[in-house]
């Protein structure tokens, strides 16, 4: 029991393995099937007849995009539990997909498959027979226990659950959906990349899959602003900035273009208390335009590489613009000359505690 | 004093490195001698050799993501810290293991 609560406490630990290792299949498959609708021309999937090589490279992509579920569910069991975790929790998490339980059928798969697997791992065996623990128990019941659980009593609940959120989330009128704007661009820019920032945008990429693309086109946008925003203000105020900074700034800038939020931590590290707020403002204003604009994203991604996969293209630059100069602005207007700033104290005594495995 | 360290953070492109870089510059202010492996995206990077693991006094992890073949430090002393914490506070983690492993 005391084990099992040890590893729920790092739940977040175990998710954003699972959600790093995932990342890559949603880019990849993602980007090559927005592609392939693209050069199509008609917003939708190509001809098998007319379109042939179109069709072939949406099917790429398209089975990059199935294994995504899997794969995170996989990786979550990982880290739970080590390799042994990985075939239980990802065919689980298959089986789940494949009855409509999601994103949200992954999370339970991979959880349940970590959790078997750690518990299977303690059954004690001779020596002799200690082998046949990984290369066959482990693999057999475990994937029996858990896929076994998503196919006969867990699959189908999930599933009704995720057509509940998924119906919930196509629903949002306009009001709402500029409330839940303004939370992922608080979300996504408050830690640039880290447990906050990931928890949202795993929330964009389970609309994705469940084919709400609007929360997508909203992180899309709110992701790229931070590190838009630190280099739009180096651009506009040089003397705020020290030499290493301007330096990161232009990193930050191209960053930003291709949607990564961690360009902004450099900036975010050495003067938290004005950069965050100022990226939290302008990400949350930029999700709010895009949110009123109607801008949908079909990749879960972010920054300009995912415009070809984007409807209103005007839109979703306007939202990126605006957001980006509003931080930049504020920003600016925060922070002093570089003579006047004081060394921030970094010195702070830290609690650590030594462990052993 | 020697150290080794790992680190790794979930989307592997910044946190990792940054951290890793952090540990470095505060180990080297404080001599202590460390070695710094990245989990990041593209793979482990200037891995740990397993002499250098059996002559380390501490090992530092981050606790972002798992970290990749933890099995190696079996037995060893090991510190768990934020990625952030690595990137702000490397100077007082320093101080602060100095200080755990005097005592």
């Amino acid at each position: 029991m005391k084990e099992l609560l040890g590893i729920l406490k790092d739940t977040r630990r175990h998710l954003m393995s699972g959600v790093s290792y995932m990342i890559p299949f949603v880019v990849g498959g993602g980007i090559l099937l927005a592609l392939s609708v693209v050069f199509y021309g008609q917003g939708a999937v190509p001809d098998a007849t007319t379109h042939q090589f179109l069709y072939e490279l949406f099917n790429i992509g398209a089975k990059g995009f199935s294994l995504m579920i899997p794969i995170m569910a996989g990786y979550i069991g990982f880290s739970i539990a080590d390799r042994p975790a990985i075939a239980p929790a990802a065919i689980g998490a298959a089986v789940g997909d494949a009855m409509g339980a999601g994103f949200l059928g992954g999370l339970v798969a991979g959880f349940l498959g970590g959790i078997v697997v750690y518990y299977l791992k303690k059954i004690k065996l001779p020596k002799s027979l200690k082998s046949l623990l990984t290369i066959i128990i482990i693999p057999v019941v475990g994937t029996f226990i858990v896929a076994g659980s998503m196919q006969w009593v867990l699959g189908g609940p999930i599933a009704a659950a995720t057509l509940f959120l998924t119906d919930f989330l196509a629903s949002l009128s306009s009001g709402s959906i500029v409330i839940l704007a303004i939370v992922m661009g608080c979300m996504i820019a408050f830690d640039m990349g880290g447990p906050v920032n990931k928890v949202a945008y795993a929330f964009a990429i389970m609309s994705v899959s469940n084919g709400n693309y609007n929360i997508a086109g909203i992180s899309a946008i709110c992701v790229a602003i931070p590190s838009l925003a630190v280099g739009i203000a180096t651009f506009m105020a040089p003397k705020k900035f020290k030499e290493e900074e301007l330096e990161a700034g232009k990193a930050g800038f191209l960053m930003g273009l291709i949607g990564i939020t961690e360009g902004a931590i450099p900036f975010a590290a050495a003067d938290p208390l004005k950069v965050i707020p100022a990226n939290m403002i302008g990400s949350a204003v930029g999700g709010s335009i895009a949110a009123l604009l109607g801008v949908t994203t079909t990749v879960a991604w972010g920054g300009i590489i995912v415009l070809p996969a984007s409807t209103n293209i005007i839109g979703f630059l306007i939202a990126l613009a605006v957001g980006s100069i509003v931080a930049a602005v504020i920003m600016v207007s925060l922070k002093k000359e570089v003579a006047f700033e004081e060394e921030e104290d970094f010195d702070d005594d830290i609690e650590l505690e030594i462990e052993f495995i | 004093m020697k150290m080794v360290a790992v680190t790794s953070c979930p989307s592997g492109v910044a946190h990792t490195y940054l951290s890793a870089e952090s540990l470095a510059v505060a180990a080297k202010k404080n001599g202590i001698e460390i070695k710094v492996e990245t989990q990041g995206s593209i793979g482990i990077e200037n891995e740990l050799t397993a002499e250098e693991i059996v002559a380390a006094d501490i090992v530092i992890l981050t606790n972002a993501v798992a970290i990749k073949n933890e099995e190696r430090f079996k037995g060893k002393p090991i510190v768990r810290v934020s990625v952030g914490d690595c990137i702000k506070k490397g100077d007082a983690i320093m101080r602060n293991i100095k200080k755990k492993l005097e005592k």
